[in-house]
């Protein structure tokens, strides 16, 4: 028996050792970057950790940290498509949503949104208490515990301890599924790319895919747009407030 | 000529109208009459004189002149001119007595003012009067009005209208003021200036002749440009002094003194100052042939003072002021745009006080430049202070040189919190010109004690909710960046889905079923023993009752005992599941007391099993007890049997 455990929890760790590689130098130049942005050079820092990024590497600080190092440079547009990578990776975290709200009161376009019903907000709401990540984990843990009750019913010889068992069997079963909708969803999103930011200062918004079309609405850099689809180098696309329209691909830093 | 006559000469003048200022009518009648008696003459006559030549918009008279009184005087249409004024009637008489006899001679003068505004020849009518029921007329006479040369001068009263042949008294050469004689002149502190320093310019009339009657007629418009008048005019008299332009003699007059600060860069343009002035001109009318020696004498400028009004039009150069911009290098970042040369300095009334007692600060800038345009900087005080608007009082000097002063602010601050704050020094910055370069002064940094003092702040009792206040914001900013581990991963990596995600789901589940068999294979083991050992102790019992039984028809008294022990000991402890090697008396009387056995039947047990135990250790016993203790073990264990 303990052995049979003991093969497993071995197996475990070999996996999860497989995939922390060794990071050594990206995680230098990340610390060079931090001390940089201390010391007030923010165009150093986001050279710093632009090479991390461009070592394939990505996280929640090296995003909020480049966010932050743009935003002093009053680059708005970066800052706030950092901030909202950050965010991507980690919808919970306090302090991004924090600076990408004071990020957004420095662009030109204040777009009121869509309403939400209550229903899509609590669903995105409770969505946001965690990272992907974290969600799953999160299963598995629910998954173990639910595992657990069900021994506990199956198993169990008093009346109550099967009760017991059987409720919160249900109860791990909900969080179990729910956390593998929501870890789902927010993986399906990451690789999607389906949101951007608008980088030119002033674009059109266009009718239809062309030059010629009517222009519906002005748009400014920083801008959070949804693309839609994107054809021949123009993207349909729609902000906040429900607005539908053209513009080119190239406009925008999708993420 | 008879010159031993006395002459007694009454001069009479009597103005009927009022002589309106603005035409500067200075009206002589001269009395030198022709003194010769054969020139009374009787007739009355109405002669007429003007100037015969004009200038568009020019102001001239016209005069008509009776030597008689009469009534009824009718003026010509004056078409083409403008009457500005008239007719104003002047009357004179005279009477002379030559020689016992006395002549009475009158004049009556009708004055117009008149002016020409259009380009031509005007035709003017004759005038009528009627003296003692006689209509004279006057001779019609044509007015040439040539176009505005742009400087006109006119004059006014003729004085030596000597002629007394009763014609036109016209001054054919009229006097003129040359340009030497008379001008206006700018002169500028300097050539080219900074944004915002201040340039002194001085307007100056330079005149050899006497003048009088000043008055500016167009003021530069000083576009781009910040103006101060600075001339001191004590009372309205200008000061005059005598300066010498290319060696000659000029008496020179301060016109005006003006402080301009030019508000933009480039080269601005100041335009020409216009002023008008009437400069007096004594005429020499020593060319006008005469052979009068009465003439000669009255001509003499001791008596016969011949001066000439003349209206004049000057204008001062126009030129223009380079205007550079202020450098952008070593630009300090306080500077707000004071250009000059100044001091800066702080003062504090005191930095040892109680909560809700005010201290004054006060920022001084003293110097000279654009003091009135001069922004001082605000100090920064700590956020629980309660700072009123600053009291700023600004005193100029007007020098020559230029403006100068003082600003100051004073600030009056009442601290409302105990503790110790610092008021952080303010830098002023300010560009001179005469150096170019930026000087920055720092005012000093004041360390403020403030003690609690009576009432407000930190009161015990029932004052603390009144007292409370909200945390104050007073900026805000992104968080700082996130130190430490930056916990790194390849991009697009999600442990949900992973091989290792379900890896782990699956060994959960591995675990759980593995658990699961493990535990039903335990438990089937543990209630298979129990079930047999139940099952087979009353079989094994018959089986060792069987073999006594045989035991007993042989009588073998030793190995009966030991089946029947055996018998009785192996079914109570396969039945109760006790342990061989826990079997005794006390654990067996126990154990049937734990499965609710009936008393009588444990103490039958017992007393069965004890009855066994010491036949089996004392032989010798007879046959029938053998037979007995045989039924009572079949009876005992069929008993056990229902119960258990």
């Amino acid at each position: 028996m303990k052995r049979y455990t003991l093969l497993i929890l071995t197996a475990f760790a070999l996996l999860f050792s497989l995939n922390a590689r060794a990071q050594e130098q990206p995680e230098t130049w990340f610390e060079q970057a931090n001390a940089a942005y201390n010391a007030g050079s923010y165009d150093t820092a986001v050279t710093l950790y632009g090479k991390v990024q461009a070592e394939g590497l990505e996280s929640v600080p090296l995003y909020y940290n480049m966010g932050n190092a743009y935003y002093k440079m009053r680059q708005y547009p970066m800052a706030i498509y950092c901030y909202e990578k950050a965010l991507k990776l980690d919808p919970s975290n306090d302090d991004v949503k924090n600076n990408l709200a004071i990020a957004n009161l420095a662009i030109v376009d204040k777009i009121e949104p869509v309403p939400e019903s209550f229903i899509v907000k609590g669903w995105k709401g409770m969505r946001a208490w965690l990272s992907g990540d974290h969600w799953a984990w999160c299963s598995i843990v629910a998954f173990a515990l639910l595992l657990a009750c069900l021994y506990l019913f199956l198993r169990s010889r008093k009346i109550g301890m099967r009760k017991l068992g059987f409720f919160a069997g249900i109860l791990f079963f909900l969080v179990f599924a729910l956390s593998v909708v929501f870890a789902m969803q927010l993986k399906q999103s990451a690789e999607r790319q389906d949101q951007a930011i608008v980088m030119t200062p002033t674009v059109m918004v266009k009718s239809s895919p062309s030059d010629t079309s009517v222009d519906l609405f002005v748009l400014h850099e920083g801008s959070k747009i949804s693309i839609l689809e994107t054809v021949d180098g123009w993207s349909k696309i729609r902000i906040a407030n429900g607005s539908v329209g053209w513009m080119k691909a190239d406009d925008m830093l999708p993420f | 000529m008879p010159n031993k006559k006395r002459k007694y000469v009454i001069l009479q003048r009597e103005n009927k109208e009022s002589m309106k200022k603005i035409f500067r009518l200075l009206l002589f009648i001269a009395c030198v009459a022709p003194m010769t008696l054969l020139a009374q003459d009787d007739n009355p006559k109405l002669t007429v004189s003007a100037k015969k030549q004009v200038v568009v918009g020019e102001r001239f008279q016209v005069v008509f002149e009776a030597n008689a009184e009469g009534k009824n005087f009718t003026a010509p249409s004056f078409e083409g001119l403008t009457v500005l004024g008239g007719p104003f009637t002047s009357t004179s008489s005279s009477f002379s007595m030559v020689n016992g006899s006395m002549t009475h001679s009158v004049k009556v003068t009708y004055t117009y003012a008149l002016q020409a505004y259009q380009e031509g020849t005007v035709h003017v009518g004759s005038a009528s009067l009627t003296v003692k029921g006689n209509k004279i007329t006057s001779e019609p006479f044509d007015i040439k009005v040539s176009p505005d040369d742009g400087s006109y001068a006119s004059s006014s009263g003729g004085g030596g209208s000597s002629q007394g042949q009763g014609q036109s008294q016209q001054n054919t050469n009229d006097p003129q003021v040359s340009g030497k004689d008379l001008f206006l002149r700018v002169n500028a502190s300097k050539k080219s200036a900074y944004v915002g320093e201040q340039v002194v310019l001085t307007y100056k009339l330079y005149t050899k002749v006497p003048v009088s009657s000043l008055s500016v007629e167009k003021m530069p418009s000083y576009a781009g440009f910040w103006t101060k008048d600075i001339s001191d005019n004590n009372g309205g008299s200008l000061r005059q002094t005598s300066e010498y332009i290319n060696g000659i003699e000029y008496t020179a007059a301060e016109i005006q003194k003006i402080v301009v600060v030019p508000q933009r860069s480039g080269t601005l343009s100041l335009d020409p100052m216009t002023i008008e002035c009437i400069a007096q001109i004594r005429t020499q009318s020593s060319n006008r042939p005469s052979n009068d020696p009465f003439d000669i004498f009255f001509n003499d400028p001791f008596f016969n003072r011949n001066i000439t009004n003349v209206q004049k039009e000057i204008s001062s150069q126009s030129f223009s002021l380079e205007v550079k911009n202020l450098p952008e290098t070593g630009k300090p970042a306080s500077f707000a745009g004071a250009v000059g040369d100044y001091n800066f300095k702080s003062d504090i009334d005191k930095t040892e006080l109680k909560t809700n007692e005010a201290f004054t600060l006060t920022l001084t800038v003293s110097g000279s430049g654009n003091i009135e345009l001069l922004q001082l900087p605000t100090p920064v005080f700590p956020p629980d202070f309660e700072v009123y608007d600053p009291k700023v009082t600004t005193t100029t000097n007007n020098t020559s040189q230029g403006l100068s002063g003082t600003k100051k602010a004073e600030y009056l601050v009442i601290p409302r919190r105990a503790g110790n704050f610092t008021v952080p020094a303010v830098e002023f910055a300010y560009f001179n010109p005469s150096n170019a370069s930026y000087q920055t002064m720092q005012s000093q940094t004041y360390e403020i004690h403030v003690e609690k003092g009576a009432g407000g702040d930190g009161d015990e009792g029932s004052i603390y909710a009144s007292n409370q206040e909200g945390i104050k914001y007073l900026g805000s900013d992104i968080r700082h960046i996130m130190t430490g581990n930056p916990k790194l991963k390849p991009v697009g990596t999600s442990f949900f889905a992973t091989s290792s995600y379900f890896v782990a789901l699956l060994a959960l589940l591995l675990i759980f079923i593995v658990l699961l068999l493990v535990s039903k294979k335990h438990e089937q083991q543990k209630q298979d023993t129990a079930a047999n050992r139940n099952k087979k102790a009353t079989k094994v019992a018959r089986g060792r009752l069987r073999k006594a039984e045989q035991y007993l028809k042989v009588k073998d008294q030793d190995h009966f005992y030991v089946e029947m022990s055996q018998a009785l000991w192996g079914y109570i402890a396969d039945k109760l599941g006790i342990e061989r090697s826990k079997l005794s008396m006390d654990t067996v009387s126990e154990a049937m007391k734990g499965k609710n056995v009936p008393d009588d039947l444990t103490q039958q047990f017992i007393d069965t099993l004890n009855s066994c135990e010491f036949a089996r250790f004392a032989p010798g016993s007879a046959e029938e007890k053998m037979d007995d203790l045989y039924k009572r073990g079949i009876e005992v264990i069929t008993k056990a049997e229902k119960v258990l």
